[in-house]
C-alpha cells in the first residue's frame, strides 16, 4: 500500500500552528506537511500595524521560534502556493507540478485583503494590511509620505490610520458608511470614538466613496465621489477580508467561506476547514457567518486537530468579537451590536461621556446577545461568556450595565443554572457558595 | 493529569476585609513594603479583587488559571501560555502588545489594564517569588487557601460535616 503524508495543514497563521499543535498532542509521530505560501517563519498578521506604528521592533512578530517545525517534527513547505486540491484522490497539487498525498487535509488558508475597484487601484503607493510585505512596503514608503489616505474606517483601516499617526504622517481616512467600525460598534458608541480619534488628530470623513486615484506612476492625488480631491503620497485599504477558498470551490461546499460542521470537517470526510476561511455556526447571531479573528482562528484550528488526530472533539461554534484600543481609549465588542428589528431586543445603556465610560448590553428574552462596552472594558468577558452559555439573567439584569458588575454578581447564576456553566473552574468559584436569602 | 495547585476561595469564611488586595499590591510593589509602597508611583494594584455576591456575602477572586485558558487562545502575540507541570497561565510581558484580547474573553473579568507600565496585561501570577502566594498567606480567616481542587472539595466537605455537627 502506498503510504501517504498522514496531516497536511495549508496555512502557518493561527489555525494552521493550532492545529499542528493539537494533532501532535495526540500523534507523536505520524508525518505532517505544512505548507504557506508565505515565505516567512510562522508570525502574527494582527500585529502587524503594531509593527508599522513603529512600538515594537519586528521581533515582535515571530509568535513561534525558529526551531519551531524541527521541535514538533513538521515538514514546514515554505514559500510554496497550492495550485489545487485534488479531492477525490487525496492529493494536492503544488507549483513545479509536485504532488503531495494526504490522509487528512486542514484547509486553512486563510483569507485576503479585498481591494478597491477604481481607478489607479495599481499605482505605486496603493497597499493593502495583511502581510508582512505589505507592511514593509508601506514602512518603506514613509520617508516620502507627508500625507496618507485611508479606505475604509473598520478594524484594518482605522488600525493602519493609528500606526501611521504614530509615525507622524497626518492621516485622513474615508469611510462610505455614516459611522465609523460599522460592523463593530453601534452609532453612538462610533461618535464617541470618533470624537476621540479626531481630538488626537485623525480626520475623519464619513459618507464617501474613493473615485479615482490620481498621479504619474505613483500616488499624489485620491478623488472623492463628492468631487474634492485630497493630495496624498500613500493610500492604505481597509476594505475588509475575503475567504481564501478558490483552491477547493466546486469540490467542497463553500458559501462565504468553507462550510465546516461542529467538528470543522467539511462536507467531505478527511478534509478540515479553519480560521478565516471557514464558515461556521456562529451562537450568537445563531446562524451561519465567517467570524475572521483571531481567537476563533485558534479554537477552530485546536478543535480541527484534535478530531484529525482521531480524538473526537465539538466545537461550540464562532461569535464575533473585537478589542481596539486607540490612543489609550479601549472599546470591545461582541456580538450583535445592531439589533435589525427593536420588538424583540432589549438594550441596557449606560453613559458617562465625561469620564468616556460606555456600556451597552443588548439582550433577546433575557439572553446576552451582544454588548459594547468603552474604557470600563475589564468585565467584557464576563458578559461574552454569559452570552455564549444562553444564561438567563433576569436576576442580574439590574446591575450587568452597572459600573459596579463584577463576577461576584454572577456566582449566584452559577449556583442556580450550574449544568449551563460547563467549565470546572465556574464551579470552582461558587462551591462553597449558598445563598443567604 | 496530576492536579496542580491554584487558589480556592471558601465563601463562608470571607468577610470582605481585603486583606488579600493590599497583600497581592504590597507583594507586586518594588519594596514590598505597605508603606514605602503606598508612596510607590505608578501605585501598585492588586490582582485578586474582593466582590460582593449579595449583601453580607463577598469572595475573593483572582486568574482562575484555568485547564483550557481562552486567554491563551486569544492571545495574537501568543505571550500568554500555561505551564504543564504547575498548570499556571503566564503572560510574557515582553512581548505583550496591549491588545487586551485576553480581557475581552476572560470568563471571570480579572485581567487588568496596566497603562503606567507602557500599557500591559497583567493578572495572578501566583506570586513567584514565593512558596505560597501572598493573599492566602495573608488571610486572617483562612478563606483563601492554595491547594489542588481535589483537596479543596475534600476539606470543604469535611468542615461542613463538623460545622454542621455543631
Amino acid at each position: 500500500m502506498k503510504k501517504n503524508n498522514a496531516y497536511v495543514i495549508i496555512g502557518n497563521s493561527a489555525s494552521g500552528l493550532a492545529a499542528i499543535e493539537s494533532v501532535r498532542r495526540i500523534d507523536k509521530t505520524s508525518n505532517i506537511i505544512n505548507i504557506s505560501k508565505e515565505p516567512h517563519r510562522p508570525y502574527s498578521r494582527c500585529l502587524l500595524s503594531y509593527y508599522l506604528a513603529g512600538q515594537y521592533n519586528k521581533d515582535i512578530l515571530w509568535i513561534r521560534h525558529e526551531d519551531y517545525y524541527k521541535k514538533y517534527n513538521v515538514e514546514g513547505l515554505l514559500n510554496t502556493t497550492v495550485a489545487g486540491v485534488d479531492v477525490k484522490n487525496r492529493a494536492l497539487a503544488i507549483a513545479g507540478n509536485k504532488k503531495i498525498s494526504f490522509d487528512k487535509l486542514l484547509i486553512a488558508t486563510g483569507a485576503s485583503a479585498k481591494s478597491v475597484d477604481i481607478k489607479g487601484a495599481d499605482k505605486r503607493g496603493v497597499f493593502v494590511l495583511r502581510t508582512l510585505e505589505d507592511a514593509q512596503g508601506i514602512l518603506n514608503m514613509l520617508p516620502s509620505v507627508k500625507k496618507a489616505c485611508i479606505l475604509g474606517g473598520g478594524l484594518i483601516g482605522m488600525r493602519a490610520a493609528y500606526a501611521l499617526k504614530k509615525r507622524g504622517i497626518n492621516v485622513h481616512v474615508i469611510v462610505k458608511s455614516s459611522h465609523i467600525f460599522s460592523q463593530m460598534l453601534d452609532a453612538e458608541a462610533a461618535d464617541m470614538m470618533r470624537q476621540h480619534l479626531e481630538t488626537n488628530g485623525i480626520e475623519i470623513s464619513t459618507g464617501l466613496e474613493a473615485k479615482e486615484i490620481l498621479g504619474k506612476d505613483s500616488v499624489e492625488h485620491l478623488v472623492l465621489d463628492d468631487g474634492n480631491r485630497l493630495d496624498c503620497e500613500l493610500i492604505v485599504i481597509g476594505k475588509g477580508v475575503a475567504a481564501n477558498l478558490e483552491i477547493v470551490r466546486g469540490q467542497v461546499k463553500t458559501n462565504m467561506g468553507i462550510l465546516a460542521n461542529e467538528h470543522l470537517e467539511t462536507d467531505n470526510k478527511d478534509i478540515y476547514a479553519a480560521g478565516d476561511v471557514a464558515e461556521t455556526y456562529d451562537i450568537l447571531e445563531g446562524s451561519n457567518n465567517v467570524n475572521q479573528i483571531w481567537p476563533a482562528a485558534i479554537r477552530q484550528g485546536k478543535i480541527a486537530g484534535l478530531n484529525m488526530a482521531g480524538e473526537e472533539a465539538k466545537y461550540e461554534g464562532t461569535y464575533g468579537t473585537n478589542s481596539l484600543d486607540f490612543f489609550d481609549l479601549a472599546v470591545m465588542s461582541f456580538g450583535v451590536v445592531k439589533p435589525k428589528n427593536d420588538v424583540d431586543f432589549e438594550e441596557l445603556i449606560e453613559i458617562d461621556t465625561t469620564r468616556r465610560l460606555y456600556r451597552k448590553i443588548i439582550l433577546r428574552s433575557n439572553r446576552i446577545v451582544g454588548g459594547v462596552l468603552i474604557n470600563d472594558v475589564e468585565r467584557h468577558g464576563i458578559l461574552l461568556h454569559l452570552a455564549l452559555h444562553k444564561i438567563d439573567i433576569s436576576d442580574i439584569k439590574y446591575i450587568l450595565a452597572d459600573e459596579y458588575f463584577d463576577f461576584g454578581k454572577v456566582v449566584p447564576l452559577i449556583k442556580r443554572q450550574a449544568k449551563s456553566f460547563a467549565r470546572p473552574e465556574y464551579n470552582d468559584t461558587c462551591a462553597t457558595y449558598s445563598p443567604l436569602y | 493529569m496530576k492536579q496542580s495547585k491554584k487558589i480556592f476561595c471558601d465563601i463562608t469564611k470571607c468577610v470582605a476585609c481585603r486583606t488579600c488586595e493590599l497583600a497581592c499590591a504590597i507583594e507586586h510593589s518594588a519594596t514590598k513594603d505597605l508603606f514605602l509602597a503606598m508612596l510607590e508611583r505608578p501605585r501598585p494594584r492588586a490582582r485578586t479583587f474582593v466582590h460582593f455576591i449579595e449583601r453580607d456575602v463577598s469572595h475573593s477572586i483572582a486568574c482562575q488559571h484555568c485547564e483550557e485558558p481562552p486567554c491563551m487562545e486569544a492571545c495574537m502575540s501568543s505571550c500568554i501560555s500555561k505551564d504543564e507541570k504547575t498548570g499556571k497561565v503566564d503572560i510574557d510581558r515582553s512581548r505583550c502588545v496591549a491588545c487586551w484580547m485576553c480581557i475581552m474573553v476572560c470568563p471571570f473579568g480579572i485581567i487588568s489594564r496596566e497603562a503606567a507600565d507602557k500599557n500591559k496585561a497583567f493578572k495572578c501570577d501566583l506570586c513567584p517569588d514565593r512558596e505560597c502566594p501572598a493573599c492566602v498567606d495573608a488571610c486572617p480567616t483562612k478563606t483563601l487557601s492554595y491547594e489542588t481542587r481535589d483537596d479543596f472539595s475534600r476539606r470543604i466537605k469535611q468542615e461542613k460535616k463538623v460545622y454542621e455537627k455543631k
